[in-house]
């Protein structure tokens, strides 16, 4: 049950980057980050049994215990209890701490400088090597001072340095963990097994060999494994990975469910509709590894920095020391070099970015937005233009019967005769009059006789009399023309961008269906809240100008760009660009690929298509887009994050290096701030732990699940029907 | 001198209070397979690692003390010449964290206790019982440095007595006294390998509890009093105008 080796830390989930060190845990190889998170994940989870979990602990003890041991006598040496009478026994302290300090100095500075070897090899000087030498140089003074006789040793500086480095590294690993709590399921997926039942035998098998149909039981408070069908038991499921929504969804016999929700309350048995790996959560899952193991543009920054500081502050290191030393003695002046070292030692900066990205995209992902580059993040947070596409994004995609005209018959019959007749057609318009007519629980006219005329329309025989729809053009062949003042409503219809179907029997056209694609019931909700964000919202698309006015009057966009071809969106965004020097584009990722490639950042809402080959680098699921507005507020608050601890990591190791070259920092106090400072920046990114989920707007279509149970006969239909119907 | 046997008596009757959490850890090391010697040896490390950590805890709080006294005024030798404005301030805030941990010991202001002992606390202790049962001298040492930094009101409580003190050696003196006098009760548990009945364990607890109870009055005295006496002293009108 153990993720392949990935080039993530097991224990933060941050990528192994140039700190990287393995370490054999439990019978396996595992990678970590750094040192600190080989400690941390050693506490958290190896084994009891296992005499390697307990040896770095171990480890750690002894060394703390000697160096607390040489603090305290060096305390007592610095508070001056061994002068006048004392002051003889100062020789054999001297050697005591010394006989302390040399395997506290082993035990804790050893991995530094197996890393700092390590990097040397490859040719690179890390941080770990600025604390190698600082305290490599404290350590082997102290040592001939006590040789010499000298007065004043500093093992004390040397272990205490290396103990708090230790212990601060620990408690960041400790707090990373903490942030990549959230990632561990999600990464889990593709490692996730699931109980296959065969005859009645319940085999546990790794999800990626569970195959189409197999049968697969959920017990209460698993996560379901695999797309299926329900085809024994009863539950409720939280299905916040699709839909962002954390709340529960009935489900019984014959209800589908989908990979990655949690099964909350019952047993299932599922029949799996597909390859385990091949679910949209495994695919997520998939592109959250890859977009953790990628580096955003701000943390290349800060990691080319923190490659070249070091060689700096050696140089700087070196400086100081050179220079205290014509004015003080030359031990003086070597503590004040090794402030100076552990106090630039740029942990924190290193740091900045990476933490709070992997938070974000975790606390996306497990709402089914998937990040698919973590630059996308930052992008997003300074984007200034949101331009949308309207098919599929802003509409529901689909056609649906907006309204009937009538002559002569009640409308109800109209529909009804045209879903007996589009019964054989599966043309979309057909699906869509089929919809329209079963949600006004209309039965269809049954109509025999049927003949296809491809590009026109259908017609069959009713009731021994022939019936037809189609086109106007299909009508006037049949000899059926609709009557002036029919004609002229449908005709003002088909101008506003409406598709028409005509239908007639019995010699003569008695109503027409105007069919049209209906913004989605949140779009308005979400361009408003965008909108009150300070975002710039347009209207990019490739249909007729009055239908995008239509669309864009009723979700509340002004900006709207007809009629462009995708050569020509790309045109208009690269335009947008001058203006707003950052510009997204929202699309569903099926049409508009190229588009979404060329903007900043590309947006996908209810993407159908393979993760893996999507364009946009940022998914969000089907019927997302009410999310938009929750997902800049999170890139916002990330680039916020990171920004603040940059600013903090910088500065705080500017002001610190420079009061240590002027001599004003002790080393161990330098080494505790430094510390200090590495989990500041943790825990100002665990910040983004507290912001609150996506609030649901309060729309019709999804107010509750009882809500729309119970209402959703009528609200489901076509409520512009009634109103026009009568017209 | 009295002073830290006090505090050594103190320690010891609030080790009734240690055997409820420490002394589980004590009766989890238990006994060495070579005999009774190593056994001994094994308890020993794990409470000279206990102690050290309990020194340098003590002694780091004496300096911060002398830190914040000496940036007062001057710094007089404890217990018994007069104290500086500073080191009364430390005794009064450590006489009064003292009373507040005692209160704990009765029962009250648990959600106190919840925020002293709740803080990692928990989970510090479950990641340490790998250590256990490894094998090694190292192990048990290693066990006590850890076990040292617990969180425990107990030793908060004498810590503030420790900061109070405002030097490093008074400070490692302190802790170190405290230290000891737990020494006998955790060496017991490691002999006997059993907890103590519930009903002893609750007259130790009230016992440990009264111990520090004292302790702090004492120590909130020793600030307030010379206090008084000094304003009184300064008091327009008063003795020395």
């Amino acid at each position: 049950m153990t993720a392949p080796d990935d080039g993530l830390c097991r224990h933060c989930l941050l990528p192994v980057g140039s700190r990287g060190m393995q370490r054999m845990i439990d019978g396996e190889n595992r990678t970590f980050c750094c040192y600190g998170c080989c400690i941390a994940h050693q506490v958290k989870s190896g084994r009891t049994e296992e005499w390697e979990a307990a040896w770095l602990l171990i480890r750690l003890g002894v060394g703390g215990f000697l160096s607390m041991n040489i603090m305290l006598f060096s305390l007592l040496l610095y508070t001056g209890a061994f002068t006048g009478v004392d002051a003889r026994l100062l020789p054999s302290i001297h050697v005591l701490l010394w006989i302390f300090a040399t395997p506290a100095v082993l035990i804790l500075g050893g991995p530094f400088l197996r890393e700092t070897w390590h990097h040397v090899l490859q040719g690179r000087l890390t941080s770990s090597a600025l604390i190698v030498l600082g305290v490599g140089a404290a350590y082997l003074y102290s040592a001939f001072a006590v040789i010499e006789g000298g007065t004043h040793v500093y093992f004390d500086t040397a272990s205490m340095v290396l103990m708090l480095f230790t212990v601060g590294r620990y408690l960041e690993a400790a707090g990373r963990a903490r942030a990549a709590r959230d990632l561990h399921p999600l990464l889990a997926a593709e490692s996730e097994w699931a109980t296959v039942v065969e005859g009645e035998i319940e085999t546990r098998r790794p999800v990626r060999e569970v195959n189409a149909a197999t049968l697969v039981r959920v017990r209460p408070g698993e996560r379901i494994p695999v797309d299926g069908v329900i085809v024994e038991g009863q539950s409720h499921t939280d299905e916040a990975v699709m839909t962002g929504e954390s709340r529960q969804v009935a489900k019984g016999v014959g209800s589908a469910v989908i990979a990655g929700s949690i099964n909350l309350d019952g047993p299932l048995l599922i029949r799996s509709s597909g390859t385990g790996n091949a679910t949209r959560w495994a695919q997520i899952c998939r592109s959250v590894r890859d977009a953790l193991i990628r580096r955003s543009p701000t943390q290349r920054i800060a990691d080319k920095v923190v490659g070249l500081s070091v060689p700096l502050v050696l140089a700087l290191g070196g400086m100081t020391v050179l220079y205290w030393a014509q004015h003080l003695p030359f031990d003086r002046a070597l503590l004040i070099g090794l402030a100076v070292l552990v106090v630039a030692c740029p942990c924190a900066v290193g740091l900045a970015a990476p933490m709070a990205t992997s938070l974000a995209i975790g606390r996306l992902a497990r709402c089914g937005c998937v990040v698919r580059d973590p630059a996308a993040l930052e992008i997003l947070a300074r984007t200034r233009l949101l331009a949308f596409d309207k098919t599929g994004t802003l509409t529901c995609g689909r056609a649906r019967v907006v309204g009937i005209e009538c002559d002569g018959a009640p409308p109800d019959e109209v529909l009804a005769r045209a879903a007996g007749l589009e019964r054989h057609s599966e043309h979309g318009v057909a699906q869509a009059i089929a919809t329209a007519a079963a949600a006004r629980r209309l039965t269809p006219v049954a109509t025999g006789d049927i003949r296809v005329v491809p590009g026109r329309g259908i017609r069959g025989s009713a009731n021994g009399q022939m019936a037809a729809a189609g086109s106007s053009a299909f009508m006037r062949e049949l000899g059926w023309p609709p009557s002036p003042a029919l004609a002229a409503r449908a005709q003002a219809m088909e101008m506003s961008g409406h598709s028409m179907v005509y239908v007639g029997w019995g010699e003569r056209v008695h109503g027409v269906l105007s069919l049209d694609d209906t913004p989605l019931p949140e779009a308005r909700a979400t361009v408003e809240a965008l909108r009150r964000s300070g975002l710039k919202v347009m209207l990019l698309t490739g249909d007729l100008a009055q239908v995008a006015q239509r669309v864009g009057g009723a979700v509340g966009i002004e900006d709207i760009r007809a009629g462009l071809s995708p050569e020509a969106k790309c045109a208009a965004l690269d335009r947008c660009r001058q203006d707003h020097d950052v510009v997204a584009m929202v699309g569903d990722g099926l049409n508009d690929g190229p588009v979404l490639a060329g903007a900043d950042i590309g947006i996908a809402v209810g993407s159908a298509t393979d993760l893996a080959r999507e364009t946009a680098s940022l998914v969000l699921p089907p019927g997302g887009l009410w999310m938009l507005p929750w997902i800049v507020g999170v890139a916002r608050a990330v680039r916020q994050i990171i920004l603040t601890n940059l600013m903090w990591a910088f500065g705080y190791n500017l002001v610190a290096l420079t009061m240590a070259a002027c001599g004003l920092l002790q080393p161990i106090l330098a080494a505790a701030v430094m510390a200090g400072s590495s989990l500041l920046v943790v825990m100002n990114s665990l910040r983004l732990e507290r912001l609150p989920g996506p609030a649901a707007p309060l729309l019709p279509g999804r107010a509750s699940i009882a809500e729309v149970e119970a209402a959703s006969a009528p609200r489901r239909g076509v409520p512009a029907m009634a109103g026009q119907a009568g017209g | 001198m009295t002073y830290y046997f006090m505090f050594f008596v103190a320690g010891f009757a609030g080790s009734f209070h240690c055997i409820g959490m420490c002394g589980g850890f004590a009766c989890a090391l238990g006994r060495d397979a070579r005999g009774g010697g190593s056994t001994v040896l094994r308890h020993l490390l794990y409470n000279s690692g206990r102690l050290t950590t309990y020194c340098f805890l003590g002694g780091l709080a004496g300096a911060v003390g002398q830190v914040l006294c000496t940036s007062q005024g001057t710094v007089v030798p404890l217990l018994s010449a007069p104290l500086d404005l500073g080191q009364r301030i430390l005794a009064i805030v450590a006489g009064g964290l003292m009373i507040v941990m005692a209160m704990q010991f009765f029962g009250r202001l648990q959600s106190l206790h919840r925020i002293a002992v709740g803080f990692g606390g928990s989970t510090l202790a479950a990641s340490l019982r790998s250590l256990l049962t490894a094998p090694g001298a190292a192990a048990p040492l290693a066990f006590g440095v850890f076990n040292g930094f617990l969180p425990c009101p107990l030793v908060y409580a004498f810590v503030a007595q420790a900061a109070s003190t405002a030097g490093p050696l008074s400070g490692t003196l302190t802790m170190a006294a405290f230290g000891l006098g737990t020494f006998p009760a955790m060496l017991m548990m490691g002999a006997i390998g059993r907890l103590l009945a519930p009903s002893w364990r609750q007259r130790g607890v009230w016992l440990a509890g009264t111990c520090i109870l004292l302790l702090g009055l004492i120590t909130l005295g020793r600030g307030i009093l010379p206090l008084a006496a000094h304003m009184a002293h300064n008091w327009p009108g008063g003795p020395s105008v």
